[in-house]
This record gives structure tokens, sequence and C-alpha cells, in this order.
């Protein structure tokens, strides 16, 4: 009886043995594990790792973090992407390929899943929390406590879908388990379990977040700085944060009810019993189509800020740009019929639908034709972040145009669930939103670790990714034409096969990208004394994270910036020259920073271990974590060391450092 | 929650900050809330499969819950009230009184919910039926949530000394408190009033 | 205005002459792969050969900025790439009504274009809707069974699994649903649009084929395991031939009484082709009625 309350369903038969591509998974991840741990160990870096990094409020810390699980579940979806790309190169006419269906089904699912909650979002909340503070000239975000819980519930919802691997299995019913296939009856397993759980612990983390920012870019911004004078990437990060705001509720309630079905035996979305699949179809998309223009808005921003950096020009049409992403912000919940025009809604219905998902095309459109005429008589350097601009304008026009195609509800008909629906929205993630963050990894990297990127390798694997997903997504655009679906494990027509295999050869190309960007990496940190940004201003630029030091000092500004118009910073280093003042000539103040917590660490671990009890319906356990998570949100509210003051003269110290370096 | 980190006399207030950010999160417990009720409207089209929520319904007990938490809003306001006075006894009072009115509340929810499952109408017999639960338990789960904290707060009351961020906390669970209130309304009116006329 | 409204129109004509040069094009390219290029490019039935129209002119009204686009892309680095500073270089100039008036203006007038073609086209093209100047001569109903299809021709009292005949030149009805499988979707790329079919609920679909031979019958949605393989020949021929094969199915020892479907329900993967020369009654009908909660039909699901 002790042993059911304690261990549920879990068993020794949940590790996958028979399954020999899983056991390699494992064993990899966990040689992986090991060797971090090892290394920690070896260099003694426990108390630092523990002080300084996982109970951490500084927001500069927290999105360098997020990067880190950006990165890492980078080469664990793409891994599941180079799986598919092979096993439906080789599957053809008789050939089964290596990959049974009940794998390939988790494959693929886990790589939609990894892909957007792990990589996408991650990496975008990474740039926003070093790069939003520092434009609008505040010290930290406006919940540093907050911003380490969302870190670490985002972290801990990972490990449990990386957990799945190797204990369980994942779900089988694509990246949006739609029921009934994710209902009790066709997915009796704990694979759905791992996704409800995991997204709904990743989800709490996002919703806080997006709380975060919008109190941020609302309260927090320097004196002077107006809404109309904020850098477009804030105005592009504020109306993201509202969409997350809006929309991840949503998502909560799609997946909660779905869990309830499942666990609690209720009919929300069963086939009999009074359930309508329909329901959980609109729900998720009322959430999805929105968590795609959260991705893609804090992009536009980044390109604002990379092409009016790179073309040593100011932003041309700064309003229109903001109105332009007020209107995508606002559309884009209002469209998210499109998603399913197949699923019998009436002809007005899904016309109305259409025609509002076109309107999205205009203020895109507009947003384009602004930075292009940045660009126009500007003076423009094709540094590696600038190179994934005009990638972008080539690749998204593509990719948008397919969009409003698949927009008008006849071509959607034939194009639905195909590989060019496939092809259409790896375009605009990929060439969008991807391209986007890498120009912004690239752009704001030297802020956050105080040296650059080695450019030379930085245009080598752009090159390779570039020419990688031409050749991985064009052939699916033509297959898909053809009336070859997504998500197939084998196909009979070998005329097919010839496209896989360039897809397949796009993939690997990609690949190549990735390794010289991981080379990149590796190359920079290890020359980074010649690669150091002495200056804080690496690439000369316009906004006021380029007047502090790189990285900046924990406290961000020694003295709060006071902003007059658009770019301040750029005109004030034209007007004064330089200008900088020296630190002796001014006087210092005493800051008031937050203290570092282990609470948001705990209150994530807890949620896990609620999370994983959960789905093993280890009642015990669960127990304990939901305990601890209560326990520790409490514990906290009553703990009255909070924060600290750093002295004037300690400030000064820093700056005059920071000074002399500069001049060096 | 930690005062910000940019907490300078000429410049910022942090329990404005806070109480703002409370309030965006409230936003999104009303979207929350929106689904579900989507999703009760949807699952409760008239001649949908299963029992009628109609026939299990008692107006009457409802009307009394209804009043206790209503009357808890009340006691509440009362607390917030003395608490502005510095009255720190009684608004530890009323606020005592508070968790009383909300435990009523919820218990009555919990009773409502064992008769209507022993009468047939279970969250298992049909979409309409776990529309219903999803909805109003969902309320019930935030009201004993608010519960806690509003044991948390009598203690706080006596242990913290902060007055500035005491003040702040029981303005964030005053917003917490009203608004589930507000959403009850809107439950009374939606779930039982409707399914019952 | 005038001259606008003139421009508007040359620009029109000459785009849809561009278009059907370009159709010419892929279709003189094609015409060697006939048999080899399927899904829309190819299209077999009135639906799809609208659709593929549709297809054609949005892509070429949307490559008048698609193309613009991706032509300053690479124009304007070259031209103003840097260490060409000349006078060219306006760092301050950031403003223009006109160039802001034409790129909202030009883009609104092709979502204006692209609106009222939804418009039209969706409603014109409305799975749900009989397909105009044809009366329905034939009537199917589909169920999706996992993984397969079952077929019903309920005028004629026959079924198929996993094989679909139609006549050419006729309009077909079909009316869906699914049992004891995830949702799936009914789709023959070739003749015509998609649906949804979904347990507990019936959906509609109207197909014309203007061509005898062999298409490609599938589901799009993915529903599990066997979802690869839950694909079928659909034969299109005449009404003689038609009716010769009403015929023979009607000779075929099987019948679809209810202890078969109950067989047919279960899972199988790549099932064979099976013939039914009679159905029971309102089979269809207790199908959906089952998930509804009423009805005759009681499965252990």
């Amino acid at each position: 009886m002790l042993k059911e309350l304690i261990l549920g369903n879990l068993s020794l038969e949940a590790i996958p043995l028979d399954e020999p591509i899983i056991v390699a998974a494992g064993v990899f991840m966990a040689i992986g594990m090991f060797v971090v741990l090892v290394g920690i160990t070896a260099f003694k870096k426990w108390g630092c790792i523990w002080n300084e990094w996982v109970c951490s409020v500084d927001h500069k810390k927290i999105g360098i973090m997020y990067l880190i699980l950006s990165g890492v579940m980078l080469l664990r979806g793409f891994s599941d992407a180079l799986l598919m790309r092979s096993q439906q190169a080789i599957a053809a006419d008789t050939s089964m390929g290596y990959l049974p269906p009940e794998h390939y089904d988790q494959i693929f699912t886990a790589h939609g899943v990894i892909m957007i909650f792990f990589v996408a979002m991650p990496f975008m909340i990474g740039l926003m929390n070093i790069a939003i503070p520092l434009q609008i000239g505040a010290r930290d975000v406006a919940y540093p406590y907050l911003n380490s819980l969302s870190f670490w519930m985002t972290f801990v919802a990972a490990m449990l879908v990386n957990l799945s691997l190797v204990v369980g299995s994942f779900a089988a019913t694509g990246w949006l388990a739609y029921p009934p296939l994710s209902g009790l009856k066709f997915s009796p397993g704990v694979g759905v379990d791992y996704y409800v759980w995991a997204l709904q612990i990743g989800g709490v983390g996002t919703l806080l977040g997006g709380i975060n920012f919008i109190a941020t870019i609302l309260k927090m911004r320097c004196p002077g700085m107006t809404l109309m004078k904020m850098p477009i990437f804030v105005w592009s990060v504020l109306c993201a944060s509202i969409l997350i705001c809006l929309a991840f509720p949503i998502l909560t309630v799609s997946l909660g009810l779905l869990e309830l079905d499942r666990m609690m035996g209720m009919h929300f979305f069963t086939q009999l019993h009074g359930g309508n699949i329909m329901m959980y179809i609109n729900l998720i998309w009322a959430w999805g189509h929105p968590e795609v223009y959260i991705l893609i808005l804090p992009a536009f921003g980044i390109f604002s800020e990379v092409v009016a950096t790179f073309s040593r020009k100011r932003l041309f049409g700064y309003t229109t740009m903001v109105y332009a992403i007020g209107v995508i912000t606002f559309l884009s919940f209002v469209v998210w019929l499109h998603h399913f025009f197949t699923m019998g809604a009436s002809a007005n219905v899904n016309a109305f639908f259409g025609i509002a998902t076109m309107i999205i095309a205009i203020p895109t459109g507009v947003k384009v034709f602004n930075w292009l005429f940045t660009m126009y008589r500007g003076s423009i350097r094709l540094d590696t972040p600038m190179l994934w601009v005009v990638a972008f304008f080539t690749t998204f026009a593509i990719g948008g145009m397919t969009g409003v195609l698949m927009a008008l509800p006849p071509v959607d008909f034939h194009t639905h669930n195909s590989l060019f629906n496939v092809a259409h929205f790896h375009n605009t993630i990929i060439g969008g939103v991807l391209f986007g963050y890498f120009a912004g990894f690239v752009y704001w990297f030297p802020k956050a670790f105080g040296f650059q990127l080695d450019e030379r390798l930085g245009k080598i694997s752009f090159g390779f990714w570039v020419s990688g997903f031409y050749f991985a997504f064009m052939p699916l655009y033509v297959l898909g034409l053809q009336g070859v679906m997504r998500r197939l494990v084998h196909y009979d027509n070998v005329a097919y096969q010839p496209y896989f295999i360039v897809a397949a050869f796009g993939a690997v190309l990609i690949l190549i990208g990735v390794g010289f960007q991981i080379l990149q990496i590796v190359y920079s940190v290890k020359h980074r004394e010649k690669l150091r940004d002495k200056t804080g201003d690496a690439w000369n630029g316009r906004t006021y994270e380029w007047s502090i030091s790189s990285p900046p000092p924990v406290y961000n500004f020694a003295k709060i910036p006071t902003a007059n118009r658009i770019d301040e910073f750029w005109y004030e280093k034209e007007e004064k020259d330089p200008a900088h003042v020296h630190p002796n000539d001014t006087c210092f103040e005493d800051i008031h920073m937050p203290k570092n917590t282990s609470a948001g660490f705990f209150i994530a671990v807890f949620s896990g271990i609620l999370g994983f009890a959960m789905i093993w319906q280890m009642w015990l356990p669960a127990i304990f974590g939901l305990v601890g998570v209560i326990f520790t949100v409490i514990l906290r509210t009553f703990n009255n060391d909070t924060d600290y003051y750093i002295k004037a003269d300690t400030v000064k110290q820093i700056e005059l450092a920071h000074y002399k370096e500069m001049l060096s | 929650m930690s005062q910000p980190a940019t907490l300078e006399a000429h410049h910022h207030d942090g329990p404005g900050t806070d109480v703002f950010g409370f309030w965006i999160y409230i936003l999104t417990d009303c979207v929350l809330f929106g689904s579900l009720f989507a999703t009760f409207i949807v699952l409760n089209y008239p001649g949908a499969y299963g029992p009628q929520l109609k026939e299990f319904i008692q107006l009457p007990y409802v009307l009394t819950e209804t009043f206790l938490l209503l009357g808890s809003n009340f006691t509440f306001g009362l607390a917030m009230m003395t608490f502005y006075k510095r009255k720190m006894a009684w608004s530890k009072l009323f606020l005592l009184l508070t968790i009383i009115l909300g435990a009523g509340f919820v218990l009555m929810e919990i009773n409502e919910f064992y008769h209507f499952v022993h009468e047939g109408y279970s969250w298992q017999v049909s979409g309409a039926a776990s529309a219903f639960y999803g909805l109003v338990a969902t309320h019930g789960l935030h009201v004993s949530v608010g519960l806690l904290w509003i044991l948390v707060m009598i203690i706080q009351l006596s242990v913290t000394k902060n007055v500035r961020l005491n003040e702040k906390r029981m303005i964030m669970l005053g917003i917490f408190w009203n608004f589930l209130d507000i959403v009850w309304i809107f439950v009374f009116t939606t779930v039982y009033l409707q399914g019952a006329l | 205005m005038l001259m606008l409204t003139q421009m508007i129109k040359t620009m029109g004509r000459t785009l849809l002459r561009l278009k059907f040069i370009f159709i010419t094009f892929l279709a003189t390219l094609l015409a060697g792969c006939d048999q080899k290029v399927t899904g829309i490019l190819n299209p077999k039935g009135i639906i799809s050969y609208e659709e593929r129209i549709l297809l054609f002119d949005s892509v070429a009204l949307m490559l008048i900025v698609v193309i613009p686009v991706i032509i300053m892309s690479f124009a304007f680095i070259i031209r103003y790439r840097e260490g060409k500073r000349t006078s060219a270089y306006k760092p301050n100039w950031g403003h223009s009504v006109f160039l802001e008036g034409f790129w909202w203006g030009i883009p609104c007038l092709i979502i204006v274009a692209l609106g009222i073609m939804a418009w039209h086209y969706t409603h014109k093209l409305d799975p749900y809707r009989k397909i105009d100047g044809y009366p329905v001569s034939l009537k199917v109903q589909v169920v999706a069974l996992p993984w397969k299809w079952l077929f019903i021709y309920p005028e004629q009292n026959i079924a198929s699994v996993n094989y679909l005949k139609l006549p050419v030149n006729q309009q077909v009805q079909f009316f869906l649903t699914s049992d004891n499988v995830p949702m799936s979707a009914f789709f023959v790329p070739q003749l015509g649009s998609q649906i949804y079919t979904m347990a507990g609920m019936q959906t509609q679909l109207h197909l014309l084929a203007t061509q005898t031979g062999t298409y490609r019958g599938l589901d799009s949605q993915y529903n599990g395991d066997g979802f690869s393989d839950m694909h079928f020949p659909v034969e299109v021929v005449d009404d003689a031939e038609m009716k010769a094969w009403f015929a023979s199915v009607k000779n075929s020892n099987k019948t679809l009484n209810l202890s078969n479907y109950t067989k047919l329900r279960q899972n199988s993967i790549a099932h064979p082709k099976e013939f039914y020369s009679g159905v029971e009654d309102k089979l269809f009908m207790n199908i959906m009625h089952y998930y509804m909660g009423h009805g005759p039909l009681k499965f252990d699901n």
C-alpha cells in the first residue's frame, strides 16, 4: 500500500532498454551531464555556480542561463530533425526506414515541442532579459525574484521533457496533442502526461515573465524616455509580453482540461459522453496563433535595432513601426481559425478568418519596407548580424507569401497538413524568428560577455545555415503541392524520394552550420582577450546598452541616463566627444540592489517533483512537491533580508576601472 | 516580493510597481476564467448529452453561498479600513472573519459537489458536467488559495514590522479577493441562474 | 483617379497574361511527367482545377511586393555599402509620407484584391456546397476507421474498404464521419479539397472528376501509428463501367452486417481492399448516433 503511494506506476520497465536509439541518446545525455558535473567539481566551481548563477536575480545572468538552455535544447530538437530527415530520405516504397512508427511519432512530437517551448521561447526571453533593462536605462527588471523563478520553471520543464526520453515515453500526438488522439483511449501511456505537466510548469514561468516585462517597460524607463522614444526592440517586447499575458492562460486551460480528462475521467474532449474535440482545437489555437507572434515580434524588434545600427542611420518611420507592431498584436487574436479551415466551418466563417489573416501581411510588409529604406542611403556594414537581416528579407518574404497563400481557404484545403504547410512555418520561424535571434545573439554577445564573437566563423556558419535552410525546405514546398502530407513515417511513391534526399542534405548543411556556431563560441572564448570589447560600444550603437561597460556592472548604470529623444545615446556621442565624462567629475550615490535568492530554484524543483509524481501517479511524492512549492513561496515572503546597497565608493571604483579600459 | 532594484527616491514607487504587476496577473486570470466560461457555454448547449444541471441546482443554497462570499468581501473591506487606521488587532480580527466566511463558502461548495455526485451528476458523467466542475472548482480553488493567503497575512501583520510592505500586500490581497467575488457573480449568473431558469 | 484605375487594369491584364505563360511553361514541363506529378499541380477534378487557378493568381499578385523586396534587399547593400560613403549618405533621414503612403497603399490594394477573391472563392468552393451546374448523381458515405477507409454507397447498398470508384463528369456528394479512430481527414488531392472526419459529427464534400484514371486518396490528419498507410486508390471511370462495378460488387459473398463491421472497426494497418454486397440498415447514421449517446449500436470502447 505504502509502496503504491510512493512509487505509483513507476517501475524499472519504464526505462526503454529495448530501443537502441533511445538507449544511445540516454547514454549520451548522461555522459554529457556527468562531464559537466565532474568539471564543475574539479574546478571547485560549485560555490560560484550556486551563489552567482543558480541564486542570481540579475537579469543579465538569467538571460545568459536562458541562452544556454536554449542552445542545449537546440541540439536535442535538431537531433530529432536529423532523425526525421534521414528516415524520410530512406523510407520510400518498400523500405520502412529504421524508425518504427511508435518511435517516429514521438520524435516529431518532441521536435516541435522542444523547438517552440525550449529553444525559441528561452532564446527570446534570454535576449529580452539581457537587453531590455539596459535599453530603457533601468537597473534590473521590475520583479527580479520572479525573473529567477521564471527561468527555473522553464529549466525544470525542459528537464521533464528530457527525462521522458529515458523514463517512460513522450507524447506521440504531434506538438499540439489534439484529442481524441491525446486522450486516454488513444494515448494510454504517460507520454501525454509528460507533455502536459512540462508545458504547464514552463507555461507558468513564461506567464510570469510576460507580467515582469510589461511592468518593467511601463514602469521603469529612465526619465525622459516616453513610450514614443523607446527603442523599437522595447516596443516589440512590450507587445510580445502583452500577447504572452493574454494567450498563455488559454494554453493553461487547454492543457489543464486535457489532463482532467486523462486523470479524472472527465469528458471535455472525449468522443463519447458529450465531449467536443473542436473546443480543444479552438482553445489551443487561440493560444497557438498569438504564440507565433510572440516569437516573431521581438525578432522584428531586433531587426530594427540591427538595421539602424549597421546602416549607421536612424530607423525609417519610427511611428508607423510602432503602429504596425500594435496592429499585428491586435490582429493576432482574430485569426486563429486559419489553422483549421478544413474542420467544416461555414464559408462565411472561413472567409472572415482568411481575410483577417491576410490583413496582417500589410503591417508586416510596411515594416519590411521601413527596414529597407533605413538601409537606403545609409552606410552599411555587413557584419554577421546584418547578414542575418539580409537573409531574413528574402526568406521571410517567401515564407510570408506562402502564408498569405494558405490564408485563402480554398488553397488551404489543399495545403493543410501537407509538407507545404511544414515548409511555410519553418520558413517563417527559421527565416524570421531564428535568423532574428541569431542576429540579436551576435549583436548582444559582446555586451553580455565582454568580448566579440569571431566574425569569420560567424560568416561561415551563416553561409551553411542559409544554404542548408533552402535545401531543406524548398523541396518540401514542391512535395506539399504534390499532395505529400506531414508526419509520414514512410511513403509509397518513389518519385518523392529525390526531394527527401535533397531535404536531408539541407539538414546536414544546417548541422555543419550549427557546428561552426559552436566552434565560433569555443574559439571566441579561447581568444577572448584578443576579441575584448573595451569600450562597451562594440558596434558604435545607438541605444543605451552601449553606453556602459561590457559586461555591465551588476547595477548597470552608475547614473540613470535621461533620454530626450529617440537614439539619445547616438546623438550624445555625436555632440559631445567623448560622450563619457571622467568618473572623478561625477557625484555617485549608493545603489539599492536586490539580493540573490534560492527560492526561485527551489519552487521550480518542487514543481518538477510535483509534475513527475503526478505523471506516474505517485501520490505521496506529489503531495510532497505541492507542499514544498507552497511552503517555499510562503517562507520567501517572511524573508526581510532581500536587498542591499552598493556603496558609492565601490561604484566609483568600478566606473574608474571601466574608464581606464576604454582609453587603453 | 522583493523591492525593485531601482528604488531611488526621486524616481520609483516600489509598492506601485508591485501592485501594477498584480493587476496584470488579474488580467491573465480573467483570460483563464474566460476560457473556462467559453468551454462551459459550448459544452452546455441546449440538448447536450447527459443529465441536466438544472435538475440538481438548489437556488436558495447557492444564494446562501453567495452571501457568505459577498460577506467575506465586506469583512475584508473592514480589515483594510482598520489596517489603514493602524488598528492591527481589529484588522486581524476582520481578516479572521473573512477566512471563516470564505471557508464557509468553500465548504458549502464541496458539500454541493458531494450531493451532486451522489445524485448522479458527477464530473465523469458528461462533457457538460465536466465543464461545470471545471469552472466552479477552479474558482473554488482560487478561493482556497486566497484563504491560505489571508491566514499568512494575519501572521505577517503580527510578525513583519514593515508597514509599507504589509500595506502593499493587503492591497494585492484585496484586489485578489474582490476579483474572486466578481468572478463568482459571473459564475452565479451563467452557471446557476441560466442553468436553473 | 481614372489614370490609376487604368494603370491597375493594365497591370492586372499583364499579370494574367504572364500567369498563363507561367502555367503553360509549367504544364509543358510537367506534361511529360503527367503520371508522376500528383496533387493540385495536376488537377483532375473541377474543384482542384479552380483551386489551382486561385493559387497561381494569388502568387502572381503577391510577387508584385515580394520581388521588389528581394531585389531591393540586395541592391541596397551593394549600393550603400560602407566605404562607398558618398553624398548619398543621409544618416538622419527617416521619414517620408509619400513613400509610406506608397507601401501602405499598394499592399492594401493587393490585399483588397485577394480579399475579394477569398470571399468569392471560399463560398464557391465550399466543400459543403453543391457544384454549380451539375446534379448530384452519386452519394457516398465515408467512415474513417483505424487505419483504413470505409466507403458506403447507400443508394446502391454496397460498400468497399480502401477502394473508391467514382464516375467521371458526375457530381458525387460525400458524407463523412469517423469511428474508433482519432480525428482524420479525407483527401483526394487531384480531385478536390480535404475535409476533417470526426466521431459523432458529419462533414460533407462535393467532388467532380473530369478525367478517367487512378488517383491517390489519403488521410491528411495524423491519427496514430497506422497513419502513413491510410491511403487508397480512387478509380474514376465512365458511367457504363461504374454500373458494371456496382453489379459485380453485388455478387460479393460478404455483407457489411454488424458483426463484420465490428471486426472492421478494430485496429489494422495497410488493410487490403474489401467489398460488401449489402450494408446494415442506417449504418452510417447509427455510427454517428453511437457517439451522441443514443441509437442501437453498442461497442465496448
